[in-house]
């Protein structure tokens, strides 16, 4: 298994978003739920003691680029592609966010 | 070390006027000034006499006197590309498209816009020298028209705040890269002490000898002492020499004027200085400096401009396209009442709307600006919510309150989140990004899209907020617009609750597109400066396609009250302007009389309009 990340412990989850005015979704006449519910299934994991990470473009550019396969996957297919979900190392899902039954299981299966 | 000066006040009011005499004034007197302005529809550049722009530009004939217009365009360019230059370096160029896009939005503006500000009360922050050497002595701000100026103050509060918390959260906060702003926190800070510092700092509010203008600096003045920035001074401008009271109209004024300089001596318990109104503009450095002696002295010689050279003839008005850019036609009216503020819009669209009830088509009379000036005019309380306005049969008033949609949004989303059983630290962190002053931007957008969207009412008039303030509000269904198509890449179930909400937008720009449905009136009166402003903003609206409908020019003298050589010279100053204005501008013109005393209560209003209108038909 490889992995192009530097970091000596693997992150658990890390969350690729595509460009946002806001990580929460409430800048905008619409309030956007899929937003909200991600900051919840974020929460209840770092209660569950999984460490996870969200990558804001404005804010860390350098991390997409940091994993290969993320960066090489963004340079092919763009914006569609994004958000992308990573957990511990390995692509595990594209193009919309998981939801928290999904990263339980990608958890899981990687343990 | 530095000093500040800052002149506040209504746009109109002369502060303008003010900022750039003291400026020369201490120049000439061996300091070496800075003159600044934030007010994004400056008017420096014209004062001066020459082209000024975005850098520390020297002022011709006034050694040691610099200017520097802070244009918030050009502020948000920089900010952005400063933003986005690592980005480009990393992705494709589809998502830096849309990553400009987020960045082209009304939050970026302000936040840019004051960064650009913040520099110059940072002492350690570099590019404020001129390339000749040392520091300032003095930096001058010209700053916005009141109402701006608050909310462009209370941003450092609300910046800073945003900052701290979201450096705990996810690195992002809603204005944008936590990261670059944690930077900028720092000098945010400083300008907020800065302001606060009395030994650094003076703060002059200038006004006009009126009511509205009392209320408005108290209702300023109370906001800034929140904030911890005291006013240091008042400078009441625009007030007539005493020998005019020779003319009975003029001595009407003049008593009116009396009673404001009391009551501001009342209710304004600050030092103040009294500036008498001369019988032309103040525009060019001889006659800031001939004006220079009397900020010092009020009894000191008042210099006289004599009579202007004559301007272009001019053609007679149409009223009857006037009147018909104020009735329904076919279909529901929106009457939107434009200019910069201290014009006059308040007391025009009080009297268009009063006029429009009594031709018999059901009005309603909006107020988005937030210093709400319509109460005192029509002499009642305006509500929120539309309400019948009792001393007038079929009119209806409200006003959009920004804090009070803000709080009313804020409050939707949480017990919609709570509802849905969120955790407590969402509702923490939603209640935090909600508190940003893009919440009260947007919140005040969508009261101003109900009342725009509703086809009850035959006429509906706005008494928009001055110029610059309103171009951001009219200009926000554009933007938020293109913000919504970017939105729906990040979510799906986010689409249909868009589709509405860009239904909703599409159709009021829609409207104010269409010159039978909507009408853009801007009130101007007849001098340089209101003429320049409102002829950039008409280009900016058309810029949108949104065509200009009508112009109101206000605050005429009548020929007959006019015998004095100083009357005769600013009556004839006027013409000459009333001749630009028909030049100008493809829209019919009404003419609106300088009345002999305040524009408060119904019979004024009637006769503010009665000359141009003609007599009124009571509805049977």
């Amino acid at each position: 298994m490889t992995d192009q990340t530097t970091a000596v412990t693997l992150l658990d989850v890390e969350i690729f978003d595509p460009p946002l005015c806001c990580p929460t979704g409430l800048c905008g006449p619409v309030l956007d739920t899929t937003l909200v519910d991600l900051a919840d299934a974020v929460s209840t994991l770092s209660g569950e003691g999984h460490s996870v990470v969200r990558h804001m473009m404005t804010s860390d550019p350098q991390a997409f680029m940091r994993n290969k396969t993320v960066y090489d996957l963004i340079k092919a297919r763009q914006l569609e592609v994004l958000p992308i979900t990573v957990v511990r190392g390995q692509v595990v899902k594209t193009s919309a966010y998981p939801t928290l039954d999904e990263l339980h299981a990608a958890l899981a299966a990687g343990a | 070390m530095t000093k500040f000066l800052f002149f506040s006040g209504k746009g109109g009011v002369g502060k303008t006027t003010m900022a750039c005499t003291t400026a020369v004034a201490e120049a000439d007197a061996g300091g070496r000034v800075l003159i600044v302005t934030t007010d994004p529809a400056s008017n420096l550049a014209d004062v001066f006499e020459q082209p000024i722009g975005h850098a520390v530009t020297a002022i011709d004939g006034v050694p040691g006197l610099w200017a520097m217009e802070i244009d918030p365009d050009k502020a948000t360019a920089e900010y952005t590309d400063r933003t986005l230059a690592p980005i480009r370096e990393i992705f494709p160029e589809q998502i830096v498209a849309v990553m400009e896009e987020q960045l082209a939005g009304p939050c970026t503006a302000e936040v840019a816009a004051f960064d650009r500000f913040a520099d110059f009360l940072d002492p350690t922050a570099p590019a404020l020298v001129p390339t000749s050497g040392n520091a300032f002595d003095l930096v001058i701000f010209d700053t916005a028209p009141t109402g701006h100026t608050v909310r462009l103050l209370e941003l450092p509060e609300a910046w800073s705040k945003s900052i701290s918390e979201a450096e705990a959260g996810a690195g992002q906060t809603c204005i944008g890269p936590a990261a670059a702003i944690a930077e900028a926190k720092v000098k945010y800070e400083r300008a907020l002490a800065a302001l606060r510092d009395q030994d650094r700092t003076r703060f002059a509010f200038v006004l006009h000898p009126e009511a509205t203008a009392i209320a408005e600096t108290r209702r300023a003045g109370a906001e800034l002492a929140r904030l911890g920035i005291v006013t240091t001074e008042l400078i009441v401008n625009g007030i007539l020499p005493p020998e005019e009271g020779s003319t009975p109209f003029f001595a009407s004024r003049i008593a009116m004027q009396e009673r404001y300089l009391a009551e501001i001596r009342q209710q304004l318990p600050v030092p103040t200085r009294r500036v008498p109104l001369l019988d032309g503009e103040v525009r060019g450095i001889a006659r800031l400096r001939a004006m220079a002696p009397l900020l010092a002295d009020a009894n000191a010689a008042r210099p006289v401009f004599g009579l202007p050279a004559d301007g272009a003839a001019r053609r007679s008005h149409d009223t009857a396209a006037a009147i018909a850019a104020l009735r329904p036609a076919g279909g529901p009216r929106t009457v939107f009442f434009a200019g910069k503020g201290g014009v006059g819009k308040t007391a025009i669209s009080c009297a268009a709307a009063v006029w429009s009830s009594r031709q018999g088509y059901r009005t309603l009379l909006v107020t988005t600006d937030p210093a709400a000036h319509i109460g005192q005019v029509l002499g009642e309380v305006i509500e929120t919510d539309p309400t019948p306005v009792p001393s007038v049969d079929g009119l209806w008033a409200a006003r959009v309150d920004a804090k009070a949609a803000a709080s009313a949004y804020t409050d939707r989303i949480i017990e919609d989140a709570v509802a849905k059983g969120r955790s407590p630290q969402s509702i923490a962190a939603m209640r935090e990004e909600l508190d940003s002053p893009c919440t009260e931007e947007m919140a005040a957008f969508d009261q101003f899209i109900e009342l725009a969207s509703r086809h009850t009412f035959d006429v509906t008039i706005f008494d928009t907020a001055p110029t610059g303030h309103t171009m951001r509000l009219l200009e926000l269904p554009i933007d938020w617009s293109r913000q919504l198509d970017v939105k729906v890449f990040a979510s799906v179930e986010g689409d249909a609750a868009d589709d509405v909400a860009k239904a909703r937008f599409a159709g009021v720009i829609d409207m104010m597109r269409d010159p039978a449905r909507s009408t853009f009136a801007f009130v101007m009166y007849p001098e340089a400066t209101p003429i320049i402003e409102a002829s950039r903003a008409i280009d900016e609206l058309a810029s949108l396609g949104i065509p200009l409908g009508l112009v109101v020019a206000n605050m005429v003298l009548p020929e007959d009250a006019c015998r004095t050589p100083f009357a005769l010279a600013r009556r004839q100053m006027q013409q000459t302007y009333l001749g630009n204005i028909e030049a100008r501008f493809a829209a019919p013109v009404l003419e609106v009389p300088l009345l002999d005393g305040e524009v408060i209560g119904l019979g004024r209003l009637t006769d503010l309009l009665a000359p141009a209108m003609g007599p009124v038909a009571v509805p049977a």
